[in-house]
Order: structure tokens, then sequence, then C-alpha cells
């Protein structure tokens, strides 16, 4: 029972150690300050800056005008009137459009033909050209959404004034003219704003990294420094591995406690980002989406011998993991394997079910899936880390014993070769 | 003839240190292409199709069936789930299985055949702007078809043929034609950004690691030493390997974008490769300069690193620097990454006259200067052995 009662003490004492050592370790390097504290209030914030206009309005297009009739102008006018484009050139012919095409002055053209006005007038259909710039994506689709909407409005007015003139009714020439309206409404987001849309998955991936890159950085530090060695408690060959892993998790959650905190208030409030989701729901589920970051970050640590290696092995993978993450390129187009492979990244199930929590109002039980592949994670790199800890700490015996016997073996020599002189 | 054999030896003992170093070698060799097959694998399949969405037929009519097949049978959407209540659908969307629900009301059929105005809904999820789009735009023109089909019918009851009817139907009719990217493919957009940005990565860690590592681990002396004590050839020699092997890096990347995920290539290659060499010297710079300002090969990495993963979100690729704020937009060009996209855009998708590239090329040679600047005091730290061993 004493035996018992001294094992929870050295336990302690060692978990105390720990923590102390890793408290002061991010503390005082700069290094390691900057990835696992500054990263975390830096790039959410200059990412958000940049994204921070949200929506693009006023994509500039060019207008061909052949017809130049009281009829095309009014089909200009419709083009221009929506919030998305603007029609910023009229150009003469399409030569001088396509010059304004490189050098990014327009990114869409309305050619209207000489015969437009004269088509319509006689009854018959009369057909405009649209040339779209698609090699950037949210200004293709903006010209192209206010383009084609300003020629349906045009064309349906013109079908209604010709019914009119048959001697159509009202209602029925409405009905004939649009007989479905389409209504559609963007939920959770309704202007489609783009900070929206990527920033909460993108702070999600950003814990994870800093979280694996810090955690990798101490590692080598530890091993470099021989940091196991140290803080062995007097009169014990080794450390025990079990403070050491939940010393180094319970270390880097409370940080992360404060820096998610501060995301989840503060930064959101700034930038105006959903807040759907209830506050308990998403302290439990970050919390397990911390850990698992931690335990992994602890398990990939044992594999680095240098403080540097971490972020020369895992900085490249921020984007990967962000694609693999499904927020925001759709996983749907990803081949099946991969997104299997994607699954040993907690952030994987982390952004998913968090934008699902917080921007759509989801439960715990709505990402039940991302809730149980956590817990399967946190279990399974806790195993990992608790591995590879352990066979640091006997490595890092075996090494000082093996240096201890050098040493030893050393002294002995000097002491033969001196005496052997005398 | 000395400063060529200086170089090479400074050189050859770099080679020697690559190998001595298993991470240094891993970011000049197996990560670049581990990298670059990811994006491959990614974006072979390019667009998305056949997105899970929800109907709520309330009318149970076969218009509406038939309506809810065309959606079904449109690229980008797929029906998966037929279901009673707007409840349900909010239920599917928080849980992940859909991203939108069509609503179509009671009496629809009805409506329609009584020449009244009926409506169709859609909800579609606003959280991925990407998907909302494909879904959107595969929606609206779902409906709409089906309404001029509905127009057809009407019209031709009246009497009127059907080209009459047609031209009744729609009096203005447009052509699209989308330039550049034609298929309008996501992998087109996104690969010939991501893996530049890569090359990006670890041609800032690798210059960065090879001149910091001489400064940690006390080495510079043998360094300068080794090319006979002449500081340019120790730091031609030294980085020769860098960039020589993110040039044939850059081949293979060229290689996957052009031949495998089948980017277009429509204007010069001769300029683009030109223009992707002048990209890695000018981020190779900005490392010498952030090594050669902290004289720490720690906090260099965690500056430079983090400077490099910056980049992407303001080249203006996927949210343009036309929308972004005043300030931001001048932010935007402190990044060689801005110029090489533009280059990129211009020479691989738009095939713009090789002129248009020629002021990009020249901002990413300015970033040259960084380097230039900053010899007098890399040749000092280099020298002075109170900045070494920083650990």
């Amino acid at each position: 029972m004493s035996k018992f009662r001294d094992t929870v003490r050295s336990y302690r004492r060692q978990l105390y150690a720990v923590m102390r050592n890793e408290y002061a370790t991010i503390f005082s390097d700069k290094g390691v300050m900057l990835v696992m504290i500054f990263a975390l209030l830096i790039y959410p914030t200059i990412y958000s800056l940049g994204y921070g206009a949200e929506v693009l309005r006023n994509v500039p297009v060019g207008v061909v005008d052949m017809s130049k009739t009281a009829a095309s102008r009014h089909l200009i006018d419709a083009v221009g009137m929506g919030p998305n484009t603007v029609v910023a050139y009229e150009l003469s012919d399409m030569t001088e459009a396509q010059r304004k095409f490189y050098d990014r002055d327009i990114y869409g053209i309305l050619y209207i033909p000489n015969d437009y006005e004269q088509k319509l007038l006689g009854g018959q259909m009369a057909t405009v050209s649209i040339y779209l710039d698609a090699s950037y994506m949210l200004m293709y689709r903006q010209a192209f959404q206010e383009m084609v909407a300003g020629i349906n409005t045009t064309g349906a007015m013109v079908e209604f004034q010709r019914l009119i003139a048959k001697g159509a009714h009202m209602p029925q020439a409405k009905a004939i003219t649009q007989p479905v309206i389409y209504e559609s409404h963007a939920l959770f987001n309704p202007y489609l704003g783009y900070g929206t849309f990527v920033m909460p998955p993108i702070i999600i991936v950003i814990i994870q990294q800093t979280l694996l890159v810090g955690i990798g950085m101490i590692g080598g530090t530890w091993r470099e420094h021989g940091i196991y060695g140290k803080l062995k408690p007097a009169g014990s060959r080794r450390m025990s591995t079990f403070p050491i892993v939940v010393g180094k998790a319970l270390a880097y959650a409370s940080l992360y406690a404060v820096t998610t905190f501060y995301l989840m208030t503060v930064h959101y409030r700034l930038f105006h980002y959903p807040m759907n989701g209830r506050t308990l729901t998403i302290v439990i589920f970050l919390a397990m989406y911390v850990f698992a970051c931690i335990f992994m970050g602890i398990a990939l640590s044992t594999l680095f011998r240098r403080r540097e290696n971490s972020l020369m092995m895992l900085l490249w993978t921020s984007i990967p993991i962000f694609l693999l993450s499904g927020a925001s390129y759709p996983s749907e187009a990803m081949p099946e394997w991969l997104r299997q492979i994607a699954y040993i990244f907690p952030s994987t199930h982390g952004a998913p079910g968090f934008v699902r929590i917080q921007s759509m109002g989801a439960s715990l039980g709505d990402v039940w899936p991302e809730v149980r592949a956590l817990v399967r994670l946190i279990v399974i790199y806790m195993g990992l880390s608790f591995i590879g800890i352990h066979f640091l700490v006997e490595n890092d015996l075996a090494d000082r014993i093996r240096h201890r016997w050098h040493r030893r073996v050393a002294r002995n020599r000097i002491a033969r070769e001196s005496s052997q002189k005398a | 003839m000395r400063f060529l054999r200086n170089i090479y030896a400074a050189f050859a003992r770099e080679l020697r240190r690559i190998w001595d170093f298993p991470s240094y070698m891993m970011l000049l060799t197996v990560l670049p292409v581990v990298s670059f097959a990811f994006f491959a694998v990614v974006f072979e399949s390019g667009i998305p199709h056949d997105l899970p969405i929800a109907v709520v037929d309330n009318d149970h009519s076969s218009l509406s069936r038939k309506l809810t097949q065309m959606i079904d049978a449109a690229p980008e959407t797929a029906v998966r789930y037929g279901i009673t209540d707007m409840d349900e659908g909010q239920r599917l969307i928080r849980e992940g299985k859909i991203h939108a629900v069509v609503l179509i009301p009671s009496f629809f059929e009805k409506n329609i055949l009584s020449n009244t105005q009926t409506h169709v809904e859609a909800y579609v999820s606003g959280v991925n702007i990407l998907t909302n789009g494909l879904i959107s735009k595969d929606l609206q023109t779902t409906v709409t078809t089906f309404g001029v089909g509905i127009q057809l019918q009407i019209l031709m009851k009246q009497g009127l043929t059907e080209a009459q009817a047609m031209s009744q139907a729609m009096p203005v009719r447009f052509d699209k034609h989308v330039l550049f990217n034609p298929y309008t493919n996501y992998g087109y957009y996104l690969s010939p950004s991501f893996m530049p940005m890569m090359i990006m990565i670890f041609t800032v860690l690798a210059t960065v690691f090879a001149l910091g590592s001489e400064l940690r681990y006390s080495t510079a002396k043998d360094w300068i030493g080794s090319a006979g004590s002449s500081f340019g050839a120790a730091i031609t020699g030294k980085l020769l390997p860098v960039f020589m092997s993110m040039t044939v890096m850059s081949l293979l990347m060229f290689f996957i974008l052009f031949d495998i995920i089948n980017v277009p290539l429509n204007g010069s290659f001769g300029m683009l490769f030109a223009g992707c060499l002048v990209f890695i010297l000018s981020y190779m710079g900005i490392a010498v300069f952030v090594v050669a300002v902290t004289a720490d090969l720690r906090l260099a990495l965690s500056l430079g690193g983090g400077y490099s993963v910056l980049a992407f979100t303001f080249s203006g690729l996927s949210f343009p620097i036309m929308a972004m704020y005043g300030g931001v937009r001048i932010f935007s060009r402190i990044f060689p990454f801005t110029y090489f996209t533009d280059m990129i855009v211009d020479q691989a998708l738009r095939g713009a006259p090789v002129s248009y590239s020629l002021p990009d090329m020249s901002y990413m040679l300015l970033f040259l200067l960084l380097p230039a600047v900053v010899l007098p005091r890399l040749y000092r730290i280099s020298t002075d052995s109170r900045y070494w061993g920083k650990m």
C-alpha cells in the first residue's frame, strides 16, 4: 500500500516537473512561441483581413454593341444593373475587347449583333454572345450570373410585352412567360461570403498544424538536451512514461484552451463569423479535437531527433491536410482510398464537424460520426504516445549507461597509461 | 578558374551535408515528389459530380416527379433522399449528408395546367460556396429548362409551330463562350497555384537550413574555408544544390500539370519556365535575407515558413485581389508568388503574348535586392563565432 502511495507521489512530482519544464520551454523559446502562440493570433487575423471584404462586387465587363439601338441599350442597362458586375467599357470591336481581357481590365464581354433590334421587332429570336474569363473562378461566376440574369430578364420582358400586345391578360401573360418561379436561399451564409466559408475550417487546421509542429520542436529539444535525464526523480533510474505524456498533454491543452477561447470569442466577433453553435457543444467538441491533435503531436514528436525537424517535415502538409478535410474542396471529388488515408488526421473530422456545429447549429448527435472518429484517434494516438515516449526514455537510459561506461573505460585507460609512464 | 574550383569545393561539401542531414535531403527530394503526387491524385478527376441533395415533393404528381428526375439527371446534383418535410431536410444538412433541399409545393401540377404561376424553392447550404455555386447553377438551369418546356407546350397548344413557340418563349438567346478554362475545371484553378506553393515552401526551408545550420552547428568557418575563403564562391556553391533540385522539381511539376492533370498550355512554355526559375531565385533570396537578419536557424525557419504559407491567400486566385480592402491589396504585392501566379494564368491558361509577363518577371527580380542588401551582415555572422551555436 505504501509502495502504491510512493508511486503516486513520484508520478505527481514528475508530472509537475514535466509541466513546469514545458511552460518554461515554450515561453523561453522564440521559435516555439512563434508557432504555438503568435501563429494562432497572427494567421487567423491576416487571413481574415485578406478575405475581409467577403463578397466580390462590381466585376468590370465590356460591351461590344454593334446594334446601337434603344433595344440594345436596354439590354446593356439590364446587364449592368445587378450588384456583381459593372459595364466598365463600351468597345468598338472584339480585338479591342481581347486586349482589355489580357490587361485584366474586364472579365466578361457582351456582344450584341447589329440585327438585334430588328429581330426582336420582327417577332424573331435574337442571339447575343457572352464571353467569360474563366481563369479566375469567382470573377467567372459573378460575371456569368449577372449577365445571364440581365439577358433573361430582358427576354422575359420582351415576351411579356408581345403577349400583352396580342391581347393576353396580365396574370395569364405572367404565367406563360414564367410558369415556374425559382427561388434559391443560401442557408447559414446568406451573402455567400468567402471568409465565412473558408475561415472556420482554416482556424481548425491552424490549431492542428501549430500543435503538431510546436510539440515536435519541443520533443526534439528534449532529446537534444537530454531532459529525460535531468527531470528524473532523485533515486530512480529513469522517468516514468505516464507523467511525461499526461504532463505534456495538460501543458499544451491549457495553453490552447486560452488561444482557442480567444479565437472563438474575440476573433469570431471581430470578423462576424456565424456563431450558431451551443457553447457547451463547441467546448466539448473542440476539447476532443485539441486532445486528438495533442496526442498525435506527442506521438509524432518521438520521431524527431532535432528541434528544427518538425517544422521542416510538417509545414508543407498544411495545404494538403486542409484539402483533405473536405471543408473547402468537396471530398466527393476525391478518390475513396485518399479519403481513408485522411482519416488519420484529426482535422478531417474536426473541420467539418466544427463547421456544422458552429455555422449550422448542429448538436453533438448530428456530428456523431466525427465525435466517434475523434475519440478513436485520441485512444490510438495516446497509445502511440505512451509507446513512443517509453522507448525514448529507455533509449535515453541506455544512452546514459553507455556514456557512463565509455567515460569509465576512458578514465581507466588514462589511469593505466599514466601509471605505465610513472 | 580558381573561383570555379572554390565553388565546386563548396558544392561538393554541401552535397555531403545533404547526405548527413536526412531531413534536409527529404526537403530536396522525397517531399516535393510526394506533394506533387498528392495534388495530381486530388485534381485529376476535376469537377465533383453528383453532389447529394434531397427533394421534398408535396405534390406527388407526374410533373413534380418529372422535375425531380430532371434534377437528379443534372450533372452536379443527385437526389439521394426523398423526404416528407423541411425539418428532416435541415437535419440531413446538419448531419452533412446533403448540401441542399428542393421544395416542390402542393398544387404544383394543378397550377401549371391552369396557367397560374407556381414556384420551386431551393435551400442550398452556403457553408461551402464552391458546392453552393455548383448546385445553385445546376438547379437554376434545370428549373429554367423545365419552365421553358412547359411554355413551349402551352404555346404550341395555342396553335404556334415549334419554331414560333421557341422564339416566343425565348426572344433573346445567348451563346456562351467560356474562355481560357472551357470546362471550368477546379483542378485547373487550384493545381497551378498549389504546386508552385509547394516549390516555394521547400525552397525557403531548404535555403534557410543550408545557411542556418552552419550557424547552429558552428560549422560556418569550415564552410567558408572549404571555398578557399572566398565568400562569393562559398555562398554560390552552397545554394547551387538547392537551386538545381528545385529546377528539376519545377520540370516535374510542369510535367504533372500539363500532361497528367491536363491543364491547358496556351502560351509560351519558355517564358513560364524562365519565370519559374526567377520565382525560385526570388524565394531563395528572401530565405537568405531572413537568415541574415535573424542569425538563428529555428527562428528563421519559423519566420520564413510562416511568410511563405501566407502567399496563397493574397495571390488573388481564390479570392480576387480586386475585392480585397485597399491596405490588403498593397500587402498582396510583397509575395513573389502573386506575380508568378499571374504569369501562370497568362502563359498557361490565357495564352497572352509574352510581353504581358515581363512586368511580373521584373517585379520578381526586384526581390533579389533583399539578399544583396544583407550580404555584408551575412558575411559578418558567418565569420564571427559569437553568432554561432544558437540552439
